[in-house]
């Protein structure tokens, strides 16, 4: 990894009584791929807007390129772009009319072709000259994606990129983002979609409450919450097997002839000796790891306490 | 600042003006309306008035006049609650784009739809009441820019208001001009105004320049010291204003209202 792209050291946004963020500090290298992670209202899109100088800090230092806002906004902003679905673009204008407006803003020179390669790339091309109120959701977050690579930022914050978007073009929003990366291109990314989170980013930081509760890579994240499933497709002695799960205080459900016991992957062996004791008899066994899914849910759930 | 920034937004409020009916209402039909209204009146009001005065001039006179400070005065501000309603400003604000180049550009798109506007009711005045533009001659330069500055002082203290109070003070788009019109004397001179409302008056620059719009259709000449005093205020207004909406921005970036849906 390169050099230190973004820096932030005690970030803090208290709005009144209540603080959004506090007291975060993180930093990324170029050419990394971070995930911002949290439940709604954990303070994922306040952190961004203070990145992009659209809230003001209470506290706090932001450093991005070297830079701080005070004395570089423009220079900055130049580096940077954004992409998100909750919020819009002028919804009189076309899409090409918007997106040579946002080239213009960025003083990008070839703004046609630019606007054209990443038309092309993330299937914006049939509705370039619509308007754009008259797009549906999924065509607007296609255009929001143009947007964002259209000034080659060093530094993009992507805002849930693939929400609402079909199965096959998600797929293609994230080969781009790998595809950005090789280039150099650093970025920071907030997601619900955790498969994707794991997929594409190199390291994750959990917010909760405002506060970094985690940070790692999404593999390590996942290690620690130790819960696996275990799916046991039953030929005899599923009532056994449930009362069995129960009894040694484990989460059990049941669907047709199919049992998921969750577990802590500690615990596998001690159920399957279990259920040899108990004469259980099964067609099929599969153990699903824990997942970055996994975490997210038991550090929401307990109030994101590391 | 960038020209081509200002560019940019030249172009978008350009665009999305001619995208919306009702912004190409607000250039023609409001102000014929207007026109349509005091052109009648004013007609009605000569031929029953037994003195020599050309009251239809100056009506028509005042209705054109305060067009300048009627449209600037909402023109920015519209400009302003479009990208709030439409979610606009984070995509604008998280480029390179400055405030100062924002408003740049909307004020040269708002003056080219003024320009428009106001050529349209001269036309409409000529055809209809035989009205001359000769007849405000050269100080109709100073009177519009005036009025134009004053109604833009304003529309930047309403839209400084928006960004810290919200949608609630919305209302002072429009109402600025309906409160300003009375103390303004666009149709009657100051000494008609009660001796606590001319008070107010005085601290217009509007009411000068409409003092001396009478004053100069009847043909005793300008004060130049009243236009100097109605110029004065007007810088001092402009300043206080410009100073006022910088400030709101960033209490918008503190508070968090420039990134809320609305």
């Amino acid at each position: 990894m390169g050099k230190t792209i973004l820096e932030v050291q005690d970030l803090t946004k208290r709005f009144g009584t209540l603080t959004a963020v506090d007291h975060i500090s993180f930093s990324v290298k170029e050419g990394e791929i971070v995930g911002l992670l949290g439940p709604n209202g954990a303070g994922k899109t306040t952190t961004i807007f203070m990145l992009l100088n659209l809230i003001t800090p209470t506290a706090g230092v932001i450093t991005l390129f070297g830079w701080n806002y005070t004395q570089n906004r423009e220079a900055i902003l130049q580096w940077l772009n954004y992409s998100s679905t909750y919020v819009e673009m002028a919804p009189r204008l076309t899409v090409l009319e918007n997106l040579l407006i946002i080239a213009k803003l960025y003083q990008v020179h070839n703004a046609h072709e630019r606007i054209k390669e990443y038309a092309d790339k993330f299937g914006v091309n049939d509705f370039l000259n619509e308007k754009h109120e008259d797009l549906s959701q999924g065509q607007k977050t296609r255009v929001y994606l143009c947007k964002a690579f259209l000034n080659d930022p060093k530094l993009l914050l992507l805002d849930e990129p693939t929400a609402s978007l079909d199965p096959d073009v998600a797929d293609l929003v994230r080969k781009e983002i790998m595809e950005a990366r090789k280039k150099g291109m650093t970025i920071l990314l907030t997601s619900h979609n955790m498969a994707e989170v794991e997929k594409v980013c190199d390291r994750v930081l959990f917010i909760n409450h405002g506060r970094i509760v985690a940070e790692d890579t999404p593999e390590k994240l996942a290690q620690k919450t130790r819960l696996a499933r275990v799916n046991l497709m039953m030929r005899d002695g599923q009532k056994r097997t449930m009362v069995f799960a129960r009894n040694a205080g484990f989460a059990v459900s049941a669907e047709g002839r199919y049992v998921t016991v969750s577990i802590d992957e500690r615990d596998i062996a001690y159920l399957l000796a279990g259920l040899a004791e108990q004469g259980v008899e099964y067609d099929e066994i599969s153990i699903d790891k824990p997942t970055l899914e996994d975490y997210f849910i038991k550090m929401t759930h307990r109030g994101g306490t590391r | 600042m960038s020209w081509t920034r200002i560019e940019a937004m030249i172009q978008k409020s350009w665009q999305n003006s001619l995208r919306d009916i009702f912004r190409i209402f607000d250039i023609f039909w409001w102000p014929a309306f207007e026109l349509f209204i005091w052109g009648l009146f004013s007609t009605y009001l000569s031929r029953t008035a037994t003195t020599g005065i050309n009251i239809v001039s100056l009506v028509l006179g005042g209705v054109i006049l305060w067009t300048f400070f009627d449209r600037a005065s909402r023109d920015i501000s519209i400009a302003m609650i479009d990208e709030l309603w439409s979610r606009n400003f984070v995509n604008l604000f998280s480029t390179p784009l400055s405030l100062g180049e924002y408003l740049v550009g909307v004020a040269i798109v708002a003056s080219v739809k003024l320009i428009i506007s106001i050529a349209f009711m001269f036309v409409l005045a000529k055809v209809l009441y035989g009205f001359q533009i000769t007849s405000l001659g050269l100080y109709l330069i100073p009177a519009a820019f005036g009025l134009t500055i004053f109604g833009w002082s304003l529309s930047l203290i309403v839209q400084g208001c928006i960004l810290r109070f919200g949608h609630t003070v919305e209302v002072f788009i429009w109402a600025v001009a309906v409160l300003a019109q009375p103390l303004s004397c666009v149709f009657y001179p100051l000494s008609s105004l009660p001796a606590w409302a001319q008070s107010i008056a005085r601290w217009l620059p509007s009411t000068y320049l409409f003092e001396n719009m009478r004053q100069n259709m009847s043909g005793a000449g300008t004060n130049v010291a009243e236009i100097v005093l109605s110029y004065g205020l007007n810088l001092l207004y402009l300043v206080i204003a410009v100073w006022f909406l910088f400030r709101s921005f960033e209490a918008a970036k503190r508070t968090g209202n420039l990134v809320k849906n609305y």
